[in-house]
């Protein structure tokens, strides 16, 4: 990977940004509802001061004028002040993010820790009372609905066994020092080990739940992959040297096979940041995605169209990883 | 490869220490609470949850005990010295968290920044349409307020609640923005921490004044820490609730009482709501233009059903718009249920096939929705409902002046203060903002607009008396219930109630 094809990289996320920007934007203005009326809601107010907020959020100009000031105001990361926070969107959204990032890779984390060993075990036992049971169990991870399953694991684990917590990100006696925003490096900086335990205790939950479905579709990529690879000729080789079968899956046959888990793994970590709205929501967990749906209910435009960059952002950004991480693994692959 | 399983046993070797109960500090009073502040600015939000969570820290000039009725807080008493004149005379030696005096000037600069277009910061307080018509406000002497109005507006008193007192000096210093996230009040409690989306921290303030004198006990606060904390899902709040993670949580759904009430050290506390449903008719359309068709849609829905049924027995019928709590209310003729009637009124009207309609509401009252809808299909009325999304819906029905398109819309409206001039001019007023059903009656528009600057208290209530009445025989809308509600409330917690403005004052709240 060369320094120019990461420059050529960085260039291909202008065109983006700007269309994503666009498509955003033109979106937002299509939908109904105003933004001032839903401000207002049962409120009385005169049309003068109607004109007056409408002005004062910047709504009261055209269109394409809005659009250009957006841009022009984005490149120099000003994204304007949120409708309702009275403050920049850059610090609102700034204030969410960590909670998001956090959550996400810990699901990430634990989809991989359990998908891999699974994939492979039910690859290499294909067809046995083991496998049919993953494939079942992977079937039944993508299918259950996120809200609902996580209400079980809350209904099971914090109100009849009482042994982990419904909502929220940590406890309210652990008072940590806000340095990176992400509570699990916090904590270590600030030498707690025992609120770095409470803040793990309450990922445990909502990250099970946001995991469960990549942890289904990894487990079936791999044991797919890891079977096509068990059939190419090299491994028959390897075994025909006279390697031991440990030796064979763990070195020759698991590097190449997965290959494809990793570039589903990347781009469905960009999908984790979109699927939190729903488990942030049941566990109370302070991150963006719900921000980012209240703010959509509410027609904030501001808050919304920047953080639907910052999506955007994130996906490019993964691909690019993605593909990184194919040349790592696979070495004849050039970018 | 090995080391993926490992990983795995790593992390649940760290996280096995940790399997403990669930435990709060003892004298932490966690409420689970539906939305965060959105800012913690008294000026600058329209939202009653944000309000309830700032009405925590900052004090008001006056507030309402848990019966709604009005009494002075900051202000130790109010007179009225002319029609458009009230003094508010202001109580001595109230404190600042930061310890400094409150004065009768930092009175006058929370509400001119309130009243006075462009004051904070260039901007308009979206509060200011909560003042009506307030032209001034001056410091007639070193401890009274003197509001000036420019017409006379009798719900002064009862809107004032809605306002809190900051200080000048601290507002000056950290500018609007700083005021959107610190606090400097002179309310029971002071701001610890705000973890934005998950919880607002509040400790207590030693030197509180104590409060107002008619909400015994004066003091300070009794728990030395109360929580927000932020669970917007339903089943989520219940879950903590049944925990003990929490002591207090609103918006408790029906279905879920049972649940509450059957748990050890859990109970189900109600007050009558504020908010009346109803579903409005188009009147512009091509059916419910004939008030026979607007009767017959009344009479064909069984309310009492609904209510025991769907909403468990928390909610009070109604026959007009007002709440049978509020100002002017009084008893009205009964629409009774009677679905062969409402066919006789169909084919009078000339309906005898019966019509075909559709009734929009919001996804949160689908279900309601659809029980009221098979209702008036049994009666004639056949009603497809259609869920649209808030803004939509408000756009499409609620856009002032704007044509109605659409034939029925089952929607609410708030009216926290109680009074009838937030509820029922809004809703019934030609082209006023909330007039769904496109009802345009010239005559009631006048009695309304003479109830509101009416002084003389005895015929006020006359007045809205008879445009009850009016509307009650044009029926504009099906008007339906108003709902209590509903808190689930651990039994550690003493010395609370819920109040009927849907506020959580914690001041008087202990914890066992």
């Amino acid at each position: 990977m060369s320094l120019g094809k990461l420059l050529e990289r960085l260039i291909q996320l202008i065109p983006v940004l700007l269309g994503v920007s666009l498509i955003v934007f033109v979106m937002l203005a299509l939908t109904p509802g105003d933004p001032v009326q839903i401000m207002v809601g049962e409120q009385a107010i005169t049309p003068e001061q109607e004109a007056e907020l409408r002005r004062d959020l910047g709504l009261d100009r055209p269109m394409v004028e809005r659009f250009f000031l957006f841009i022009a105001n984005a490149v120099q990361f000003d994204f304007g002040q949120s409708f309702y926070h009275g403050r920049p969107v850059a610090d609102v959204i700034a204030e969410r993010l960590p909670a998001t990032i956090e959550l996400s890779l810990v699901a990430l984390i634990v989809a991989l820790a359990t998908a891999i060993p699974l994939g492979v075990l039910a690859a290499i036992r294909k067809n046995s009372i083991f496998d049919r049971l993953a494939t079942v169990g992977s079937l039944l991870g993508v299918s259950l609905p996120g809200f609902w399953f996580g209400i079980l694991l809350i209904m099971l684990f914090a109100v009849h066994l009482q042994i982990l917590p419904v909502s929220g990100r940590i406890g309210y006696a652990s008072e940590v020092p806000t340095v990176t925003g992400f509570l699990l490096i916090d904590t270590l900086l600030a030498g707690d080990f025992a609120a770095f335990g409470e803040a793990l205790r309450y990922l445990i939950l909502p990250a099970i739940t946001l995991g469960l479905p990549m942890t289904a579709i990894l487990m079936r990529v791999t044991r797919a992959s890891m079977l096509e690879v068990m059939r190419q000729d090299y491994i028959t080789f390897a075994e025909a040297k006279g390697l031991s079968h440990r030796r064979v899956i763990f070195r020759h046959a698991l590097k190449n096979a997965l290959i494809p888990t990793v570039s589903v793994a990347a781009i469905e970590t960009g999908s984790l940041l979109g699927g939190n709205m729903i488990v942030e929501t049941v566990f109370g967990w302070p991150g963006l995605g719900r921000l980012v749906v209240e703010s959509i209910f509410l027609r904030n435009y501001p808050l919304v169209q920047a953080a639907v960059l910052l999506y955007a952002i994130t996906y490019v950004l993964l691909n690019f990883v993605a593909d990184i991480l194919y040349t790592v693994l696979n070495p004849r692959v050039k970018l | 490869m090995k080391a993926l399983p490992r990983l795995l046993m790593a992390t649940a070797l760290v996280a096995a220490p940790a399997l403990v109960p669930v435990a709060a500090s003892a004298a932490d009073l966690i409420v689970g609470f539906t939305l965060d502040a959105d800012t913690l600015d008294p000026a600058n939000h329209r939202k009653r949850e944000t309000e309830t969570i700032i009405r925590n820290m900052y004090d008001g000039l006056v507030t309402r005990d848990a019966n709604m009725v009005v009494v002075p807080e900051i202000a130790e008493s109010i007179t009225q010295v002319s029609p458009t004149e009230y003094d508010f005379k202001i109580r001595s030696g109230i404190k600042f968290h930061d310890g400094s005096t409150m004065t009768a000037e930092d009175v006058k600069f929370t509400l001119d920044r309130i009243t006075v277009d462009g004051a904070m910061g260039g901007q308009t307080s979206p509060r200011k349409g909560l003042m009506g018509p307030v032209a001034s406000v001056d410091v007639t002497a070193p401890d009274t307020v003197r509001i000036t109005l420019s017409e006379p507006w009798p719900i002064l008193p009862a809107m004032l609640p809605n306002q809190q007192i900051v200080f000048k000096a601290f507002v000056e210093k950290v500018g609007d923005e700083g005021l959107a996230t610190q606090v400097n009040g002179t309310g029971p409690f002071k701001l610890a921490e705000w973890r934005k989306g998950d919880a607002v921290i509040l400790e207590r303030f030693d030197d509180y004044y104590g409060g107002a004198t008619d909400i015994p006990p004066v003091g300070p606060a009794c728990v030395d820490r109360v929580i927000f904390k932020i669970i917007p899902e339903s089943a989520s709040r219940v879950a903590a609730l049944l925990a003990g993670e929490v002591h207090i949580i609103n918006e408790l759904p029906a279905f879920s009482i049972k649940q509450v009430e059957a748990n050890d050290g859990t109970q189900v506390m109600t007050v009558n709501g504020t908010r009346s449903f109803f579903i409005a008719m188009n009147m512009e359309g091509e059916y419910f233009d004939d008030v026979k068709v607007r009767q017959a849609a009344a009479m064909a829905i069984d309310k009492q059903l609904i209510i025991d049924k769907i909403l468990g027995g928390n909610a009070a019928p109604i026959d007009g718009i007002l709440s049978p709590d509020a100002f002017g209310s009084s008893e009205l003729p009964k629409v009774g249920y009677d679905p062969e009637q409402a066919k006789a009124l169909l084919a009078e009207a000339g309906f005898p096939d019966g019509i075909d309609v559709t009734m929009d509401t919001e996804g949160a009252f689908k279900d309601t929705a659809e029980a009221i809808a098979s209702m008036l299909t049994n009666a004639g009325i056949r009603t497809t409902v259609t869920v649209g999304e808030g803004a939509q819906l408000s756009d499409k029905w609620r856009t002032k002046g704007a044509p109605k398109s659409g034939d029925m819309f089952f929607t609410s409206w708030g009216n926290g203060s109680l009074d009838p001039f937030d509820i029922f001019t809004p809703t019934h007023r030609t082209n006023d903002r909330g007039n769904s059903a496109g009802y345009a009656n010239a005559a009631l528009d006048a009695l309304l607009d003479a109830a509101a600057v009416e002084l003389d208290v005895d015929k006020r209530r006359g007045m809205y008396r008879e445009a009850e009445m009016m509307i009650n025989a044009d029926q504009p809308y099906v008007y339906l219930w108003v709902p209590k509600d509903i808190y689930g409330v651990s039994k550690r917690v003493t010395g609370w109630q819920p109040s009927a403005d849907s506020r959580i004052n914690l001041h008087d709240a202990c914890l066992n």
